[in-house]
């Protein structure tokens, strides 16, 4: 679907960098990544609002200028703005006969949690309830595929958990789903697969649990007088121990499975922290930067991701 | 495309400021210069004037309908999710043309009225009907100049852009001071605007003379290389950034 596609803006940024991915048919795939990682301009080259500076971009074995006069992709653009003057419902009822009336009316203003306020004019509403009205507008041609480009992004907790239950509904349907955001934990609940992106390049690509898996790596940090490197290296699932006088920095694969071991060794240990872990270390790890959502940089943390990033490697086999 | 034509008037229409601002313009400019004795080009003040405003509010409500609110809406990507929707290009541009052109008509039936009333003005049925079709059909070229700025300026500078535009054609067109009256440079600048033409026509019309091709092929002159302008601006758009 996505072969080899660069995009260059203004022949100096590069948003994506000979960038390759597949989407099954049904699969809801998640594009996660920083700000500025290039997931809008990879959603909006498989809309047709972008052309690629090079490779080939196909959607449901067409080009997208031929799927969207087909009708048979559906989006919520970052940016999508919505026509002053015009009623929640005349919008709807507009998209619905682009389309062909191939949803209801009714299942729509539903589907999109927006049935209380049909009759308001859309300069009325607040950002969140703008981005439902375009979730529905998304919606009405009933799509064989979906792109959502980060669309909670206005939503409180409780509209962003039942659009997420609308999602699940549209995809059990057997839409292909492909929706970006740098919510961590959304991408984990709804996708059956992520796509880690980061600076125009694909950081790693997997279902949730390999992601996850990678991201048990935890640090665990404690004081004893006199440590003692090598032994602490022989402990199970180890891969790193730095000691710095009575401090000792240990990063585990399976904090679990070291821990227990580390107490048969008898050594004396003071003030023991386990930390890391979660898919925003992981982000961060991947993407080898702190511009993620909840990006913890203090100093201590330097070090850590820097070891990570080696490991990163790996993931992307894994893919 | 039907759908899409009846959503954008009625968003329009609920928009009745606008429409009554676009329209209050010329009929005050009429109210005080209608009564006015004399006669021009062999009209009377009151024909004469019918014309002119005729024109400047069929100018202006053409380029208004279309022009500032396709430069916001550029803006604020409300034109970005209507590009991902199954419209076409062409059924776009139709449907925005000919929501420019029932847009004149409120403008025109007013002053018309105006004009019969107030104005004391008798045209013969024949020639008002004809004054009306000139005007209706001859501002369409306004129309896909009201496309043209709304593709090129964004949100803030459409505005300013399109009163300017209106501003100078309806100086240089001759419709707010006689053409004649105006430096000889300029006349000739004058001569080519759409404008100039329109108002050309209109008068033969209310006077019953002949109509005079030229002005007719000058008009649609006009709205093929507006169009095309249009055109190009808005496959670069959608092909580019």
């Amino acid at each position: 679907m996505f072969h080899n596609v660069t995009k260059v803006y203004n022949g100096r940024v590069t948003a994506l960098d000979h960038v390759n991915f597949e989407i099954p048919r049904g699969a809801t795939v998640a594009l996660l990544g920083p700000n500025g990682a290039g997931k809008s301009t990879a959603i909006d080259t498989m809309l047709g609002l972008r052309k690629p500076t090079s490779g080939e971009v196909r959607v449901l074995g067409m080009t997208p200028a031929a799927a969207v006069a087909a009708g048979k992709i559906g989006g919520m653009v970052q940016t999508g703005g919505l026509p002053d003057g015009a009623k929640v419902s005349e919008l709807i009822a507009l998209f619905r006969q682009l389309y062909h009336g191939r949803r209801s009316q009714a299942d729509l203003l539903r589907l999109a949690g927006l049935t209380d306020i049909a009759d308001r004019r859309v300069e009325q509403l607040s950002g969140g309830q703008t981005q439902r009205v375009r979730f529905a507008l998304a919606l009405a041609g009933r799509p064989d595929l979906l792109f959502l480009d980060e669309p909670t992004a206005a939503l409180d907790v409780e509209a962003r958990r039942s659009f997420w239950q609308s999602v699940q509904a549209i995809a059990g349907q057997g839409t292909t789903v492909l929706f970006a955001t740098h919510y961590l934990d959304e991408a984990d609940a709804n996708a059956s697969r992520i796509i880690v992106v980061s600076h125009g390049r694909i950081m790693a690509d997997g279902t949730p649990s390999q992601i996850k898996a990678y991201t048990s790596v935890r640090t665990i940090r404690f004081s004893t007088p006199a440590p003692h490197t090598s032994a602490l290296l022989r402990l199970p699932r180890v891969n790193e121990v730095v000691a710095s006088g009575e401090a000792v920095t240990i990063r585990s694969g399976d904090a679990d499975a070291t821990l227990p071991a580390l107490y048969a060794l008898g050594m004396p240990v003071r003030g023991l922290e386990v930390g890391g872990g979660g898919l925003e270390e992981a982000l961060i790890a991947l993407t080898g930067d702190g511009g993620v959502a909840a990006g913890a940089a203090d100093l201590g943390e330097q070090a850590e991701r820097a070891a990570a990033v080696t490991n990163s490697s790996d993931m992307t086999r894994v893919g | 495309m039907i759908a899409f034509l009846r959503f954008e008037i009625v968003r329009t229409l609920r928009n009745a400021r606008f429409l009554i601002m676009l329209i209050a313009f010329p009929v005050l400019l009429y109210l005080i210069y209608a009564k006015q004795h004399g006669t021009s080009q062999g009209l009377t003040v009151a024909t004469l004037l019918l014309v002119s405003m005729a024109v400047y509010s069929g100018m202006g409500s053409a380029m208004f309908a279309s022009g500032p609110q396709l430069a916001r809406e550029r803006h604020n990507g409300w034109m970005r999710q209507l590009r991902i929707s199954p419209i076409t290009t062409p059924g776009w541009f139709a449907a925005k043309l000919v929501q420019s052109v029932l847009m004149i008509i409120p403008g025109l039936a007013v002053l018309v009225v105006l004009a019969l009333t107030y104005g004391h003005v008798h045209l013969a049925g024949g020639r008002l009907g004809t004054l009306v079709v000139i005007i209706v059909v001859g501002t369409i070229p306004f129309c896909a100049a009201g496309l043209v700025i709304g593709l090129m300026f964004d949100s803030q500078t459409a505005q300013v852009a399109q009163m300017i535009t209106l501003l100078v054609l309806a100086f240089l067109g001759g419709i707010f001071i006689s053409w004649s009256s105006l430096p000889s440079g300029m006349q000739t600048v004058g001569k080519l605007l759409p404008s100039y033409h329109l108002a050309q026509l209109g008068w033969n019309a209310a006077a019953g003379r002949p109509l005079g091709m030229s002005h007719v092929a000058a008009l649609a002159a006009w709205t093929v290389g507006l169009g095309a302008i249009a055109a190009w601006r808005w496959r670069q758009e959608s092909t580019a950034a």
